[in-house]
């Protein structure tokens, strides 16, 4: 068994270990508050196994191995339903930014502790009102006051931010040059007099997004992670850091042999509608699309491995699965007649067609639209032209609201 | 009959939507995806005050002797603001099953309540994940039904239900009072659907119809409730074009309104031929009630229909980005009632056998 098989090996056997602790079951009827306080121990218990910051540096409280080994763990743990979503973005991107530009290394060191052991979470105010697409148009300012600075403005759609603790933000500090060049990149203490978390109920009935509100908040210049001005260089590395994730070819739905079930169980014209030709169809061209992206995934695991750099054809996960999953689980409604009418919202989208279907939209919204990656793709891998931007160069200022 | 609609015609699309658009709001009908069996009681009084309920109904009973185009013009304008109940379609069905398969003393015992709207009426053919069975969960002996009908929109308030049920002789198509029923309230995304498991158990019933000609009755009963439906999803995926297009041209993105990015445009103008289609094979489908190729052009409405509001539902929202998916905005709403008309009178898989058997010359 190599290195790497050993450690999967591991990891699967602790993950199988916690199930009866932080499993579905386990995790069923539990209340927002109770499956968090769940999460917590969930995630100590992580980092007591040492399977927390698993490609972090071990002076920091990571394990010091590779992105390799990091997947494979994800890949483990994803099959198990464990409460560890609370935790997705904050050790995911804002984190991992700390640790990689913060100032102050004692702090960066306490904080990330807490934040491994799950005492801590941390938030990601980028998105604004006025647009989360173009994050550099952002209008939340900070002025200088005294030796620090003073934020006003509002950020939204932030994720978890009603339990976090700190959060890191990119704000306006000169509104008079053209506007990725005005911005600068801090963290605040989501605590701090003058902010204020209002939940955001989506249309599947959970409220895990927010509206966080600045007002008058006060902080140090030693809050600052980017040079004053170099705030978009430090947002941009920050939505770069997450490249290196388990990803999941079903699009965060169900699996298609959820589907292949369904499909055996169900009759259509009096015969198994696993039978009918329009179901076959469907199967196979999932099958082949899931397919595809899991070896495009192998192959990018196969490639850092062995020292070398995945394609960017990795970034295509997304954009076709959660899409696919998307029209998949209509079809799988469709498919039950009377009883597809049926909707717990409780359910998990894992395993839940009705519950897939509703909260597909988020999926193709939140961490990159579709047709923010369709023109990454475009204009980054392919080389085509940008669409016209009249803002481009014009001092923010000017840019008619 | 012609599909260039009158001008009396005309004035019911009108009239309807300037009463719709007047009285249904969004934030009354959020508070009923949360909870189970309620339904918007201004919808209903008001296709009850209007003369919705009557319109299609013959007037020796109480009706007005209008028809199916009328009907459907209501029912777009309907779509248009997520009408709060599914009484209008199904209490169509119920009289029209009355209507033509009952004897006078059913007609004259039933038809006015459902052509009032003080009677609410529920077709029940549906059994396991087929709208049409061969074989009926329900069974009909004796003058009275045993059996579980699962999830009959309008089931929890329904006065009376027309069934196919399971008889000696093969389906019976069969009215029945509900008074003395159990219902079992289904929890669902679209919960004003009012969904109910109808328990039977000794229920009597009448037959209106046995053998191959109940299953022709309830294939035309569900045909013309199809055509019904199809207008009210087309007037759900034409609501939700216009709010893509309006949201398009005012949200803004790297300085410019999100509509000027192709991928934005073309996608509403993608909705906007598949409205079209839609309302085009709605109308014809209308004009065809009693006509030899009427499944047909119900089926070709249903299957457009359908993908209109399903590809409307998950554009709008696409294009809306995070304010798209809250719950106050309220598109869920769309998106839920396209998945709800999705399944109620038969999913696309049902209509696309229905059209395809029809076209192969193997239909009924
Ligand atoms: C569940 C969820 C969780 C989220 N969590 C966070 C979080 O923790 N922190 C955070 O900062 N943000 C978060 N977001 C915000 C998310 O990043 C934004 O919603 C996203 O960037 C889109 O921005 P927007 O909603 O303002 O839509 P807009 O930017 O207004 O976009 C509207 C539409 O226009 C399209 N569009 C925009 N520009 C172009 C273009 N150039 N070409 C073609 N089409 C274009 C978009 O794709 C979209 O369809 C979250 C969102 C969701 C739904």
């Amino acid at each position: 068994m190599s290195d790497l098989e050993g450690w999967r090996a591991k990891a699967a056997a602790w993950c199988e270990s916690m199930v009866p602790q932080f499993g579905k079951a386990a995790r069923k009827g539990l209340s927002v508050e109770e499956d968090l306080a769940l999460g917590r121990r969930y995630q100590k218990a992580k980092f007591d196994a040492g399977f927390a910051g698993i490609n972090w540096p071990t002076d920091l409280g990571g394990q010091g191995l590779g992105h390799i080994e990091k997947i494979a763990f994800e890949a483990e743990e994803m099959k198990h339903g464990f409460p560890n979503v609370y935790f997705g973005i904050s050790l995911g991107m804002p984190v991992p930014v700390l640790m990689q530009f913060g100032t102050d290394r004692e702090f960066v060191k306490e904080r990330v502790l807490k934040a491994l052991q799950g005492e801590e979470i941390w938030c990601q105010l980028f998105s604004e009102p006025s647009g989360g697409t173009d994050l550099a148009g952002l209008r939340t300012r900070a002025e200088t006051d005294g030796n620090g600075w003073k934020i006003n403005g509002q950020k939204v759609w932030t994720s978890w931010a009603q339990y976090s603790d700190y959060g890191v933000i990119v704000v306006r500090t000169d509104p008079t040059v053209a506007k990725h060049k005005g911005l600068t990149y801090f963290w605040v203490d989501m605590k701090a007099p003058g902010v204020t978390v209002r939940p955001i109920k989506l249309a599947g009935g959970d409220s895990h997004v927010n509206e966080v509100f600045f007002d008058d908040v006060r902080i140090g210049d030693d809050h600052r992670m980017s040079p004053v001005g170099g705030g978009f260089a430090v947002a941009m590395a920050t939505l770069m850091i997450e490249r290196y994730v388990a990803t999941d070819s079903a699009g965060f739905g169900p699996h298609l042999d959820l589907f292949v079930d369904l499909a055996k169980e169900v009759r259509l014209n009096g015969r198994p509608a696993i039978e009918d030709g329009r179901i076959r169809q469907q199967i196979a061209r999932n099958h082949a699309m899931r397919a595809g992206l899991d070896s495009i995934n192998v192959r990018a695991r196969l490639m850092m491995q062995a020292g070398m750099t995945p394609g960017p054809e990795g970034s295509l996960n997304k954009l076709v699965a959660v899409r696919s999953r998307q029209k998949l689980s209509e079809l799988a409604i469709d498919l039950q007649g009377a009883a597809g009418f049926a909707f717990d919202a409780h359910a998990s989208p894992k395993d839940d067609w009705a519950s897939s279907w509703i909260n597909a939209p988020t999926g193709r919204i939140a961490g990159g639209s579709d047709e923010t990656l369709l023109n990454t793709i475009a204009e980054r891998i392919l080389g085509l032209p940008q669409d016209h931007r009249p803002d481009k160069g014009v001092p923010f200022n000017e840019i008619p609201a | 009959m012609t599909i260039l609609h009158d001008e009396g015609q005309q004035a019911i699309a009108t009239e309807s939507r300037r009463v719709l658009e007047a009285r249904m709001r969004k934030e009354d009908l959020l508070p009923l995806l949360e909870v189970e069996g309620r339904y918007h009681e201004g919808f209903w009084a008001t296709a009850k005050e209007q003369g919705w309920t009557a319109l299609a109904l013959p007037e020796s009973h109480g009706g007005l002797a209008l028809g199916l185009v009328e009907l459907g013009l209501i029912a777009h304008q309907a779509g248009r603001t997520l009408s709060g109940a599914p009484f209008l379609t199904s209490g169509f069905g119920a009289a029209k099953a009355i209507e033509l398969y009952g004897s006078d003393a059913q007609k004259a015992r039933w038809l006015p309540g459902l052509a009032s709207g003080d009677s609410i009426g529920a077709i029940a053919f549906a059994s396991g994940a087929d709208p049409l069975p061969a074989q009926p969960g329900v069974r009909f002996a004796d003058g009275r039904l045993d059996g579980i009908a699962p999830a009959v929109s309008g089931g929890v308030a329904a006065d009376i239900a027309i069934l196919l049920a399971a008889g000696a002789d093969g389906p019976v198509l069969a009215v029945a009072e509900l008074a003395g029923v159990e219902r079992r309230t289904v929890a669902s995304f679209d919960n004003s659907r009012c969904l109910a498991d109808l328990v039977f158990a000794g229920t009597p019933a009448e037959r209106l119809e046995t053998g191959g000609a109940a299953r022709d009755a309830a294939l035309h009963i569900l045909a013309l409730q199809a055509v019904v439906t199809a207008h009210e999803q087309t007037g759900g995926a034409e609501a939700l074009m216009e709010i893509a297009r309006d949201y398009a041209v005012t949200r803004k993105a790297f300085g410019q309104p999100i509509g000027a990015f192709q991928s934005i445009k073309h996608r509403i103008a993608e909705l906007y031929g598949l409205v079209e289609l839609a309302r085009a094979n709605c109308i014809h489908a209308a004009a065809r009630e009693g006509a030899e190729d009427f499944i047909t052009a119900a089926a070709a409405a249903r299957l457009s229909a359908t993908e209109a509001y399903d590809s409307a539902a998950r554009d709008c929202v696409q294009i809306h980005g995070g304010i798209g998916v809250t719950w106050e905005i309220g598109l869920h709403l769309h998106m839920r009632r396209a998945r709800s008309l999705a399944l109620e009178q038969g999913s696309t898989l049902f209509w696309e056998d229905v059209l395809v058997d029809r076209l192969a010359g193997e239909g009924a």
